[in-house]
């Protein structure tokens, strides 16, 4: 239905673009030095007078439509103070899907009466809908083209509309992240209700699955005790410091090497082909880590004597480190190309050599960039799940040695997320409060990578 | 047609105690399959300023570069001929570039300070050849050359200030104390005013003059007044070629060329 309604206001929109166009040139005599603007500007005038108010319209009316049918139809059942409120979902969802034909089995009696006032509200509101849509489309018309008949300064009107249109979509997105953060932080009430906040960030047994074992030996076992998140925060920093070790010299060395002293043609090949590093799907660098590096640790691990398991931090960290090189090297490169020339003369007309300039002028000056590209690879790192689910493995161990196997926030979400959830116990809303902490953790990086960006600008610039 | 000089310094009226500090012979330089300059062979006097003078794209700043081969610097840019630094040939594979760029400093056509303090800056070149034993040595450098480019008394109380802060005049100041920090022998400026107003061009002017007392002086300018006003010689560049050297005086009242003439009294150029 929407669908269509959309379609005759783009219809209406298009046709009065033209209709626009040609009234106000009739207006001018057909010599347009006697408009303020060019023609085409007073169409768009009058398509987006014509068409905006009603897609705005249409925008609320959507979103609100059916919650305001729920209160009418549900009226009745708000009085019985046995039904929760999951339960009025439950059976208002009932109500539509019977009403839209879609349900399968047999239908409830008791709730056809509601049915059919659903179908009955949603009619004359379907019917309302198009009324109001109408008058506001004409209602706005005719503003629109009193104005054009004036001779308006269409063009500037037409400027301020695009800016307008510019700012919703800035906008959308800010709210985008509000709503993810909104979602999450809901849910990570609910799960701190249960479980204290100050157990799940100190606590270092994290054995969520023993939450809900009946068995007499563990009766003991409540609760609190086996959200402790230490040893999941351990492993991610611990994994992606690994990560970092491999990333940071090579992709520096690399990104410096390909600025600076690679010639344009070695250039020109080489950068996309490391940059391919960055596109293989993760999943790719997963198997790669469980079943190539992983085990050749360990087979090297056995010349020296050493334990290793075939699920190790060193694997996944050495392969998350892989992935992430083109991201440190493909930005330093970028940000050392981007020191102006003028510098590196300046130092070689002193008599430095090309190393002296590049340690003394060159890094110096890109130096932010360059911290900002190691920020984002850390966050990405943190953020980094496929690699580290396939290659480090589920045990929570708070440990220092890399050849044990380690966890990390992401693996342990998807670990829990995974398979038929119902969403109202503490293990599941365990990773939404775990979903909260990563998103801070990110944020208080890329918060301090910006501050130390801006330090390093003011200093420079 | 090809312009044949014969530098004819002794029929001049010059000083017979001058000395040749640097001397090109026969240096064509070429930028892949363009060439640039033709057989320039041109005379620097120690302790005089030469001015190069000649319209846009007549090969001044790239034969100022091939004197302390920062030619090199460029890709395709191919240098030929002979380069010689008191009798020395420069223009070969052997020769230390940074030993040349270390006795031949440079100052360019838009103030390069680097992103460091002030201080930073003058005390670049002297840490990186390592001129100054200790702190104390370092910072008299640093004072006596800000005192020789004139920036002294304005950046004292802030020497640990970006040098990118500064004004235009007053960085093209620090790169001119940045290039004699080092106490180099010669000192090439590549338009070092036209970025600047005239203040601070006049301020940059005397100091050229104060300056050639103990360097010798390079320097490539737009201005025919600036040509004028700082130069013992004048060379004339156009299109590649040095169409005529000779004492400032000389070319600026009674030049031998009609090209020169022209271009001097702005005819064309």
């Amino acid at each position: 239905m929407n669908l269509v309604i959309l379609s005759f206001i783009l219809f209406f929109s298009l046709s009065f673009f033209f209709i626009g166009k040609a009234r106000v040139l009739r207006l001018a005599n057909y010599n347009i030095k006697n408009l303020n603007s060019l023609p085409e500007y007073y169409g768009y005038y009058l398509a987006a007078w014509c068409a905006l108010p009603a897609l705005i319209i249409l925008f609320f009316w959507s979103i609100f439509e059916l919650s305001i049918i729920k209160i009418f139809v549900l009226s009745d059942f708000k009085l019985d103070p046995t039904i929760d409120d999951n339960k009025l979902n439950l059976i208002f969802s009932q109500i539509v899907s019977i009403a839209e034909k879609k349900f399968s089995g047999t239908i409830p009696q008791n709730l056809i009466p509601y049915v059919e006032k659903f179908i009955a509200l949603n009619k004359i509101i379907e019917l309302s809908k198009f009324a109001v849509l109408f008058s506001a489309i004409i209602l706005s018309l005719i503003f629109a083209y009193r104005q054009i008949l004036k001779n308006i300064k269409a063009r500037e009107s037409v400027e301020k509309i695009i800016r307008g249109l510019m700012f919703l979509c800035a906008t959308l997105a800010i709210f985008t992240t509000f709503g993810i953060v909104l979602s999450l932080l809901f849910e990570s009430i609910k799960f701190f209700t249960s479980v204290s906040i100050f157990d799940f960030l100190t606590g270092t047994n994290w054995a969520p699955g023993r939450a809900f074992v009946r068995d007499a030996s563990v009766q003991t076992a409540n609760v609190e005790n086996v959200f402790g998140a230490i040893p999941l925060f351990w492993g991610t920093t611990f994994i992606a410091a690994i990560a970092m070790c491999v990333a940071v010299p090579v992709g520096l060395f690399s990104g410096i090497f390909l600025a600076e002293y690679s010639s344009r043609k070695f250039r020109k090949i080489t950068k996309p082909l490391i940059e391919i590093l960055a596109g293989i799907p993760t999943v790719v660098y997963g198997f790669f880590a469980a079943l190539t590096v992983g085990p050749l640790f360990r087979l090297v691990g056995e010349k020296f004597g050493l334990e290793v398991s075939s699920e190790s931090a060193l694997a996944a960290g050495v392969v998350m480190g892989i992935m992430i090189i083109p991201y440190v090297s493909s930005l330093t490169d970028d940000v050392i190309n981007a020191v102006p020339n003028s510098l590196r003369e300046g130092s070689f007309a002193i008599g430095a050599t090309k190393s002296e300039t590049i340690k003394k002028v060159v890094l110096p000056a890109a130096l932010p960039g360059i911290v900002g590209s190691i920020l984002l690879a850390i966050s990405r790192a943190i953020g980094e799940t496929m690699i580290v689910v396939m290659a480090a493995g589920l045990a929570a161990n708070l440990t220092l040695n890399p050849l044990e196997a380690s966890t990390t926030i992401t693996t342990q979400i998807v670990t829990i997320l995974i398979g038929d959830q119902s969403f109202n116990n503490p293990k599941t809303q365990a990773a939404f409060a775990l979903g909260i902490t990563l998103f801070f953790f990110t944020l208080f990086i890329n918060v301090i990578a910006l501050s130390i960006v801006k330090k390093f600008r003011e200093k420079y610039e | 047609m090809r312009f044949i000089l014969e530098i004819n310094l002794r029929g001049s009226g010059r000083d017979m105690n001058e000395k040749i500090k640097i001397s090109t012979r026969n240096l064509s330089v070429f930028y892949g399959p363009k060439q640039a300059l033709f057989d320039i062979n041109l005379d620097l006097v120690e302790n005089k300023v030469t001015a190069l003078i000649g319209p846009s794209g007549c090969g001044k700043s790239t034969f100022i570069r091939c004197l302390n081969r920062m030619n090199d610097v460029i890709d395709l840019c191919k240098v030929e001929g002979s380069i010689k630094v008191d009798g020395k040939e420069i223009n070969t594979k052997n020769t230390d570039v940074n030993l040349i760029r270390e006795r031949i400093g440079m100052v360019f056509q838009k103030p390069n300070p680097f992103p460091k303090s002030i201080y930073d800056n003058v005390a670049y070149g002297p840490r990186i050849h390592g001129l100054a034993e200790n702190q104390e040595i370092l910072n008299t450098i640093v004072e006596n050359s800000l005192k020789k480019a004139a920036l002294w008394n304005e950046v004292k109380d802030r020497l640990n200030q970006p040098g990118t802060g500064l004004s235009g005049g007053q960085q093209q100041r620090l790169c001119i104390a940045r290039a004699i920090s080092i106490n180099p022998e010669v000192i090439l400026m590549d338009e070092p005013c036209s970025a600047l107003d005239p203040i601070a061009t006049a301020k940059i002017e005397e100091l050229i003059d104060e300056l050639k007392k103990s360097y010798t002086i390079v320097i490539v300018t737009h201005s025919m007044s600036q040509a004028a006003r700082v130069s013992q010689n004048t060379g004339f560049f156009h299109l590649g070629k040095l169409i005529e050297f000779n004492l400032t005086e000389k070319i600026f009242k009674n030049p031998d060329n009609k090209m020169t003439q022209d271009y001097i009294t702005g005819r064309f150029g």
